[in-house]
């Protein structure tokens, strides 16, 4: 086990360094427009804008750029916004919006499992009666449907029916519940399908039939049997989503005004704020592959079936 | 969606309008109309005064305004920030030397007093004694507020490692700036290896024409003479004065928060995130106090327009603006009386033409005086106006560059009002609906032969990409590429266009096919500089007359200018800019400019088509009680709020009144 890890470690890191030097020197190619707002293309003269691509160090080598921001990431100074936010410190921008949507993302997650999971359990147990048709309902709705339709429709609609602000606001709670609910409706909904999938297939299998036969209740073994192997499939997922619960929404957090971390990376790609997205980006990479990694050790922990190294002989 | 669906109600309103009226606008005037409001008919100017006061007697008034932002606060580095919005909070933050009463005539601000020497060349500015820079928390600093401030400012932006925004017109203006800045760029790039840097900047007071006489005393010398520069202050933020040695010790993070930065205005930043919420919080030791009275000012983040409106229906704003667009859905609600229409904009929305374009057909063309005409007149502005206007689109249409009531020669003469650009503003370009297939006939005589084969243009193949690649053939039609954002309101616009086009040239002459660009870059993929990119033939876009010169805006769209994206070549309008830029007297300077935007827009080398004003508003803000910021951003000093919203009725009365009182205060400053 101990090798394992330390293989996968090695390979994660291999991973995320490649990620990131892929990333660094793509943006180097990116044309020199793409620094410049809409403002100084049109107004300043060529010379200005050299000087300003100079003072911003853009102009220099690329590995000479590479190891300026390797040499202050290990002294721990993850630089400056370039364009997003200029020359405010990166450090800063990720302290202000990272809580704040790791806290939505977080409490929606949690809010995804238990309800997703629930409404599964439901939609298997009234299998092809009301409470199937409407959970099928419900999911079609959310995955069918366009989210900007149904959010807006419960940030003016449903806010107006309980009396609920229609931005959050971190000092009133009640602001917090409409986006931590919209912010859900995707994840219950996702996990209710896959639920109720995977434990229908369960339903069809040998032991199902053998438990039964051995006179076990339905919902002992829905619960016992056929739910512990019907979740394998998801645990998988749980790390990658609890970690990179740090990347936000960012329909939910522009409507609800969240001044957290949605759209961050897209913004600074259209804006070419390099130091910001190669931040990002190594942020995110580690956040995935760390996740990726957990969900193998959890889903070993959770099926005794499945072994990580290969049994020695 | 619903504001998708309001676009397109108001293109096949637009569209229905112009088959039902064949090509002349009803009433066929393109000047903006000045209508008097129904309830002000009849009624003298005391009676317009007393209903103006019996709206407010009574009234109480609000002590918080309650606002919003749509995008995120990048930074509060005044002087390096491109940010419109940023500048709206500093400009109540850190006060000028001078400012606009609320009729726009300049009073003192952080200088008591000024004075300029006969050809406005060198201006003194006398600062208010004992005043200070306060903290984000509002207590005083050790820091003195003093003419050396003023200076230092311009030290801050002569420096190009402080990355100084919007440079050219202060640096061109101000004597030794210019040498100044790109001696210290020269040493930074290496091209000048010789001098050092400490030194250049050591001479900085010797070089550059800003001195501190006395520690109350400032006086800029100007390179040329700038009777406008009052205007230039207001408008701005390079002018405004910094604590250099605070500025210093923070360095790169002067600016980045509430906490980095200093105040001397009628507020100061108490609260600021970023991507959130701002207040603004009342100076307490702010030199014109008794005139603040708003406590404080409470911005939030509000992205969507739609949410704006619906939160001021429900009172949690003060303020709200309201799209054309949602105007048609308001308008019959009961909010309908409560719709104000945005009065004013500097900015002018024209038709950019390429002369170099990769499209050989339009490349041809464009070069022909009588394409360009038939271009000018088959525009039909007002039903254009009408997608952003849909109540009186007249108001908005705007032939000429520079705005209407933005600049004013020594008698008071609207600059739009001299001869020969008077002629052009009054014009209405779509009075004779044959103008414009008859200018494309005489067009395509001089350039076509009897075959209808465009001269010298070969079959092949415009590559206008990552935009649009498209085949062209040589002949008639003229194939015209449009190109626009993919906003749905652009797509709107350009749609139109295209009809407009080929029903008053005639589909059998020209081709106009529009285009899109969806990078969300506009001006890094299809043009904005002129060194390129070239990835289309016609465009529209803006230019907002800066400060109460013309100088602003003619001066950078010249043939060598960075903003002639056309690359059209015009010596004539060269030589007549040069001659304004020289010219004796200030009357004779705008003179000059008139004549120069004259021919440029006879020639139609640009095509303005309207002002940049859209939409409408809901207020609790009585109007005109602020200062009337004309080139600058909104003051909420002297701001009146009350406790709920105005009427557009009362709107007007105020208006009225405000027109008359502004009359005679310019009378008694004569």
């Amino acid at each position: 086990m101990k090798k394992y890890i330390a293989q996968r470690a090695l390979r994660s890191l291999i991973t995320v360094c490649l990620v990131f030097v892929a990333v660094f020197m793509l943006l180097r190619f990116m044309p020199l427009e793409g620094y410049f707002s809409d403002e100084m293309i049109k107004e300043a003269d060529e010379a200005t804008r050299m000087t300003y691509l100079r003072n911003l160090g853009l102009l220099d080598h690329p590995l000479k750029q590479l190891w300026r921001f390797v040499k202050n990431l290990f002294q721990g100074d993850l630089g400056r916004s370039l364009t997003v936010y200029p020359k405010v410190p990166i450090s800063t921008l990720l302290a202000e919006k990272i809580p704040v949507t790791a806290a939505f993302g977080f409490v929606s997650m949690l809010l995804g499992i238990v309800f997703g999971l629930s409404l599964g359990l439901v939609m298997v147990r009234t299998k092809d009666r009301l409470g199937d048709h409407l959970g099928n309902g419900f999911i079609l709705v959310i995955r069918a449907v366009p989210s900007i339709l149904y959010l807006f429709v419960i940030q003016v609609y449903v806010s107006a029916a309980f009396d609920l602000p229609m931005l959050f606001y971190e000092d009133r709670p009640g602001s917090w519940i409409l986006p931590t609910i919209s912010l859900s409706l995707g994840s219950v909904a996702w996990y209710a399908l896959w639920l109720r999938r995977f434990m229908v297939d369960e339903l069809n299998q040998d032991y199902v039939k053998f438990a039964q036969v051995k006179g076990l209740s339905k919902s002992a073994v829905n619960r016992r049997h056929i739910f512990r192997n019907a979740i394998i499939p998801l645990v998988i997922y749980l790390p990658s989503d609890l970690l990179l619960i740090i990347s936000g929404s960012l329909v939910i957090e522009t409507l609800y005004s969240i001044p957290g971390t949605g759209g961050l990376l897209t913004t600074a790609i259209k804006n070419q704020d390099n130091n910001l997205v190669q931040v990002l980006v190594l942020m995110y990479a580690v956040a995935s592959v760390v996740g990726v990694f957990l969900g193998d050790l959890l889903v070993a922990f959770v099926d005794p079936r499945i072994k990580l190294t290969q049994k020695e002989e | 969606m619903k504001r998708l669906l309001a676009l397109l109600l108001a293109a096949v309103m637009v569209l229905g309008l112009m088959a039902g009226c064949g090509q002349t606008p009803s009433g066929g005037e393109t000047k903006p109309a000045e209508s008097t409001p129904s309830n002000l008919e009849g009624k003298t100017d005391e009676e317009i005064l007393d209903a103006s006061q019996d709206i407010l007697n009574g009234r109480e008034l609000a002590t918080t305004y309650q606002t919003y932002f749509s995008t995120s606060y990048a930074s509060l580095n005044y002087f390096s920030t491109s940010y419109a919005t940023v500048r709206e909070i500093v400009s109540n933050c850190v006060d000028g030397l001078v400012e606009p009463d609320k009729y726009g005539i300049y009073a003192a601000s952080l200088a008591d007093s000024w004075d300029h020497n006969e050809d406005y060349t060198v201006w003194t500015f006398h600062i208010r004694e004992g005043l200070k820079w306060i903290d984000h928390t509002g207590a005083e600093t050790e820091y003195a507020l003093t003419a050396q401030d003023f200076v230092d400012g311009i030290r801050y932006i002569g420096d190009p490692l402080n990355g100084a925004y919007s440079m050219r017109v202060v640096r061109n203006l101000i004597s030794g700036l210019y040498d100044y800045y790109w001696g210290l760029d020269d040493i930074d790039c290496e091209i000048d290896t010789e001098t050092n840097r400490e030194d250049l900047v050591a001479r900085f007071d010797e070089i550059v024409g800003v001195k501190a006489l006395d520690e109350y005393t400032v006086e800029y010398r100007l390179d040329s003479s700038a009777p406008y520069f009052l205007s230039l202050i207001e408008s701005s933020m390079l002018l405004l004065p910094i604590e250099y040695e605070y500025a210093l010790a923070l360095g790169d993070d002067f600016g980045v928060d509430n906490e980095h930065m200093l105040y001397c205005g009628a507020y100061y930043i108490s609260e600021f995130n970023r991507d959130k919420n701002i207040t603004l919080t009342k100076n307490p030791h702010y030199w014109d106090a008794e005139k603040v009275y708003l406590e404080t000012v409470e911005y939030q983040m509000i992205a969507d327009g739609t949410t704006s409106v619906e939160m001021f229906k429900r009172g949690e704003l003060d303020y709200t603006s309201v799209e054309s667009e949602e105007y048609l859905t308001l308008a019959d609600s009961e909010w309908g009386s409560y719709l104000i229409p945005n009065e004013f904009s500097l900015s002018t929305n024209y038709l950019w033409l390429d002369f170099v374009g990769g499209n050989g057909e339009f490349r041809t063309f464009v070069q022909n005086e009588n394409f360009r005409k038939a271009l000018q007149t088959a525009v039909n502005r007002i039903v254009w106006a009408q997608l952003r206007e849909p109540v009186d689109p007249a108001r908005i249409v705007r032939n000429t560059i520079n705005a209407e009531g933005a600049i004013f020669n020594s008698q008071g003469v609207d600059y739009t009002d001299l001869e020969p650009l008077a002629a052009i503003r009054n014009t209405d370009y779509s009075a004779d609906p044959n103008a414009a297939r008859a200018f494309m006939e005489a067009a395509i005589a001089e350039l076509c032969d009897e075959n209808g084969k465009i001269i010298g243009v070969e079959a092949g193949t415009v590559d206008y990409l990552p935009v649009i690649s498209t085949e062209i053939d040589g002949a008639l039609p003229v194939t015209l590429i449009y190109v626009g954002t993919d906003d749905e309101s652009e797509i709107i616009m350009a749609q139109l266009f295209e009809t407009m086009v080929e029903a008053a040239i005639g589909a059998d002459y020209i081709d106009v096919v529009c285009a899109f660009d969806t990078s969300g870059s506009f001006y890094s993929t299809v043009g904005g500089s002129n060194d390129g990119p070239f990835n289309y033939d016609i465009y529209f876009d803006s230019l907002s007359t800066g400060y109460a010169d013309p100088s602003g805006i003619l001066t950078r769209i010249g043939t060598e200018e960075v903003e002639n994206v056309g690359a059209y070549i015009v010596p004539e309008y060269d030589a007549l800019i040069e001659k304004a830029l020289n010219a004796e007297t200030f009357d004779e300077r705008l003179q000059y400019f008139a004549e120069a935007e004259a021919f440029l827009l006879e020639g139609a080398y640009m095509i303005p088509v309207m002002s940049s004003l859209r939409g409408y508003h809901m207020t609790y803000e009585v109007p005109y009680t602020a200062p009337y910021m004309l080139y600058g951003n909104v003051r909420y000093k002297g701001m009146q709020v009350l406790t709920e919203p105005l009427t557009l009725e009362e709107y007007q009365i105020q208006a009225a009144a405000w027109e008359i009182a502004r009359a005679a205060a310019l009378a008694a400053q004569e």
